[in-house]
C-alpha cells in the first residue's frame, strides 16, 4: 500500500513539474512555428516542378509532393523544438532561481528531471499533432481532388472497372493511411530519444550552446551508427579493415543512438505500409533510450552542486 | 565518489547499454532492409557525389526531397541533352529513393527512348559512332529498367514498362534476334499479370508479344480466344491475330468462313487485314492475310489496280538500314 501511494505520489510531482515545463515553452511562443509549417504544407500543395510526368502520374506526384515536405519539416520542427527546449530548462531554472526553490522542497531529483523531459515531450507530441492534423486535413482533401479527376479521366477513356480499382488503390495508398501516422509517431519517437540525450549532456554541459551543438551533432552522426556497426561486425565494406578503425566502429556503435532506423518514413512517404510490429519495436527502442537516458542524467544530476 | 569517477562510471555504462541494444538494432536494421522500409545503405560514392548534401540525406524524410530536387536538375539536363549527366543524375535519385517507380520509369525512358532518338538523328557523329550509341542507350535504358524491378520485384508496372520497351519495333533490332526479344517481352508481360494487380490490357500486350514468337502460335491462339472471350476485347490487333492465327491452325478451312467468323463486316475485315498487311514493322504474323484480301477485294469489287497486295512495302523498320542508308 505504502509503495503504491509512494508511486502514485512520484507520479503526482511528475505530472506537475511536467505541466509546468510544458506552459513554460508555451509562453516561450513556441507554436508561431505552426505558421509557417502551414506556409510549407500549402505551398507544396503548388509545387509544380518541372519535370516529365504523364497525365496518369501527376495526381500521385502532388501527394508525394505533400507527404515529403511535411514529414520534412515536422522531422526539422520536432528536432529543434527537442534540442532547444531541453537545453534551455536547467539553465532557465538556475538563472530564474526557480530550481533552487524546487530543490529545497523534498521533490526527488529524478522527479525533477523527469517532470521536465515529460514536459518537452508533451510539447512535441501537441506540435506533431497539430502538425499532423494540418497534414492530413490538406491530404485528405488533395486525395479526393486527385481520385475523383483521374477517375473520371479513367472513364473518358474507357478504362475496365477493374483498372479503375487498380488506380483507385494506387491514389488511395498515397493519401492520409495508417501507416502515415506510424510514421509521425516514429518522427516523435526520434525527437524523444534526442530530448533524453540533450537532458543528458545538459546535466553536464556548462552552457546552452554546448548542449545544442553536441545534441544536434549526435544526431547527424547516428544516421551513420548502423554502418560503424556493419564495419565493426564486417558485414559492409569495412571487410579487412585493421584493429583500430574495427575498435573505433565499436566505440562509435555502442555510444552513439542508431537514429536511422527511424527513417522508416521515407519508405512511407513512397507509399509503402508500415506493419504495426515494426511500430512497437521502434516505440521500444525509443523507450530503452528514454529510460536509460533519464537514469543516467538522474545519476549525474544527484550529487551536482548548485 | 568524485565527479570524475562519476563521469567514468558513466561512460562505462553507456557503453553496456550499447553492447545490450546492440543485437536488438541489429536484428531490427535486417528487418527494415529486409521489408524495403529501410533503404539500401548509402555507398561511399552516392556520398561523394552528393557533397554537402549528403547530412540532409541523412535526415529521415529528407531521402525523398533530395531526390525530388535531383529529378529537376535531371529535367535541366534534358533540356540541355546531356546524356551522360542525366544517367549519373538517374543512378543518385535512385540511390536516394530506391521504392520509387517513378524515378526507375523516368530514368528508362530517358535513356531507352530520348537518348536513342538524339542520337539516330545526330547528323554530327559518324553512322558507326551513332548506331553505336543508338544502341547502347536502349541497352543501358534496359538495364536500368530491369534493376528498378531487382529493387521493386513486386512492382507490376515496371514488368509492363520491360515488356513494353522489348517489343517496341523502333527498339527491337538493338535486342539481337527479334523472336527472342518478344518472348523475353512476353515473360515480363506475365509477370506483371501473375501479380494480380496489373491492368486488363497487360494480359493483352502479353498476347500480342507471343503471337510474334515463331513456333508458339497455337498457345497464342488459345490465349487470344480466352482473351477475347473474357474482356470482350475487340480491338484491331486482337480481331487480326484471331484470323491469322486461326489460319495457321488449319490453313485448309475456307477463309469466308473464318472471316465472317472473326470480324463483324466483310468492310471492317477489309480494313483491319490491309492495315496489318502494310505494318510491315510491327512484325505481326501474316498467316493467310494475303488470301483474306484477294476474296474481299474481289467481294468488295475493289480494282485490280489498286488492290493493296500490288503496293509496295517496307521492310520491318531497321536502323541497321537506316544507317547504312546515310554512311
Amino acid at each position: 500500500m505504502n509503495a503504491l501511494s509512494n508511486m502514485l505520489s512520484h507520479a503526482s510531482r511528475i505530472g506537475v513539474i511536467a505541466r509546468h515545463a510544458f506552459t513554460q515553452l508555451v509562453r516561450m511562443k513556441v507554436f508561431y512555428f505552426l505558421a509557417f509549417f502551414a506556409v510549407i504544407l500549402i505551398a507544396s500543395n503548388f509545387f509544380s516542378l518541372p519535370q516529365h510526368v504523364g497525365p496518369e502520374s501527376e495526381g500521385v506526384r502532388v501527394l508525394r509532393n505533400i507527404k515529403s515536405w511535411s514529414l520534412g519539416a515536422m522531422t526539422l520542427f520536432a528536432l529543434v523544438i527537442s534540442v532547444v527546449s531541453t537545453a534551455l530548462l536547467l539553465p532557465k531554472d538556475v538563472e530564474d532561481r526557480t530550481l533552487y526553490t524546487i530543490l529545497a522542497k523534498p521533490v526527488p531529483r529524478l522527479d525533477y528531471l523527469a517532470g521536465k523531459l515529460l514536459g518537452v515531450l508533451l510539447l512535441v507530441f501537441v506540435s506533431l499533432a497539430l502538425m499532423d492534423l494540418l497534414m492530413t486535413g490538406a491530404l485528405q482533401l488533395r486525395t479526393n481532388m486527385i481520385l475523383t479527376e483521374q477517375v473520371a479521366l479513367a472513364e473518358s477513356r474507357g478504362w475496365p472497372a477493374q483498372d479503375i480499382a487498380i488506380l483507385r488503390e494506387e491514389i488511395l495508398s498515397h493519401g492520409p493511411t495508417a501507416s502515415l501516422q506510424g510514421a509521425v509517431f516514429s518522427v516523435f519517437l526520434r525527437a524523444s530519444i534526442i530530448a533524453s540525450l540533450a537532458l543528458l549532456i545538459s546535466t553536464f554541459s556548462s552552457s546552452t550552446l554546448f548542449t545544442t551543438n553536441i545534441s544536434f551533432l549526435i544526431y547527424f552522426i547516428g544516421h551513420f551508427q548502423a554502418d560503424a556497426r556493419s564495419v565493426f561486425t564486417g558485414g559492409g565494406d569495412g571487410t579487412g579493415d585493421g584493429l583500430l578503425i574495427r575498435g573505433a566502429s565499436l566505440l562509435f556503435s555502442l555510444a552513439i543512438p542508431d537514429f536511422q532506423l527511424f527513417n522508416v518514413i521515407d519508405a512511407v512517404i513512397e507509399g509503402q505500409v508500415m506493419p504495426l510490429a515494426i511500430l512497437l519495436k521502434l516505440t521500444l527502442v525509443a523507450l530503452f533510450y528514454f529510460v536509460f537516458y533519464v537514469l543516467a542524467s538522474w545519476f549525474v544530476f544527484a550529487k551536482k552542486e548548485f | 565518489m568524485t565527479q570524475g569517477k562519476r563521469y567514468m562510471v558513466l561512460a562505462a555504462a553507456v557503453l553496456a547499454m550499447g553492447a545490450v541494444r546492440m543485437p536488438f538494432e541489429k536484428g531490427l536494421d535486417n528487418d527494415l532492409r529486409a521489408s524495403g522500409l529501410l533503404p539500401p545503405r548509402l555507398e561511399v560514392r552516392t556520398s561523394d557525389r552528393i557533397g554537402q548534401t549528403f547530412f540532409a540525406v541523412s535526415l529521415g524524410g529528407m531521402r525523398t526531397l533530395v531526390a525530388t530536387i535531383w529529378n529537376l536538375r535531371a529535367f535541366g539536363f534534358f533540356n540541355e541533352q546531356k546524356w551522360e549527366d542525366i544517367e549519373e543524375c538517374y543512378d543518385l535519385i535512385v540511390d536516394l529513393a530506391p521504392r520509387t517507380r517513378y524515378y526507375w520509369d523516368t530514368g528508362s525512358w530517358h535513356q531507352a527512348y530520348n537518348e536513342a532518338s538524339y542520337y539516330l538523328y545526330d547528323s554530327t557523329l559518324p553512322a558507326l559512332r551513332r548506331k553505336q550509341a543508338w544502341k547502347d542507350s536502349i541497352l543501358s535504358g534496359r538495364a536500368f529498367l530491369e534493376r528498378g524491378i531487382r529493387n521493386n520485384p513486386g512492382d507490376s508496372v515496371l514488368w509492363e514498362r520491360l515488356g513494353y520497351l522489348l517489343s517496341d519495333s523502333n527498339k527491337i533490332s538493338a535486342f539481337g534476334d527479334p523472336a527472342k526479344a518478344y518472348q523475353e517481352s512476353y515473360d515480363a508481360y506475365m509477370t506483371a499479370v501473375e501479380m494480380g494487380n496489373s491492368r486488363a490490357l497487360t494480359s493483352r500486350f502479353a498476347l500480342y508479344s507471343l503471337a510474334r514468337v515463331p513456333g508458339r502460335e497455337k498457345e497464342a491462339l488459345a490465349m487470344a480466344r480466352r482473351l477475347h472471350a473474357e474482356q470482350n476485347a475487340n480491338t484491331a490487333t486482337m480481331l487480326s491475330l484471331l484470323y491469322t492465327l486461326g489460319y495457321h491452325e488449319d490453313p485448309a478451312q475456307p477463309v469466308d468462313k473464318l472471316i465472317d467468323s472473326v470480324f463483324p463486316s466483310r468492310e471492317k475485315a477489309y480494313e483491319i487485314l490491309t492495315g496489318l498487311w502494310e505494318r510491315t514493322r510491327d512484325r505481326y504474323p501474316v498467316y493467310g492475310v494475303a488470301q483474306a484480301i484477294t476474296f474481299l477485294e474481289s467481294e468488295l469489287k475493289v480494282p485490280p489496280a489498286e488492290s493493296v497486295l500490288k503496293r509496295e512495302l517496307l521492310p520491318p523498320m531497321s536502323p541497321e538500314d537506316y544507317f547504312r542508308q546515310e554512311e
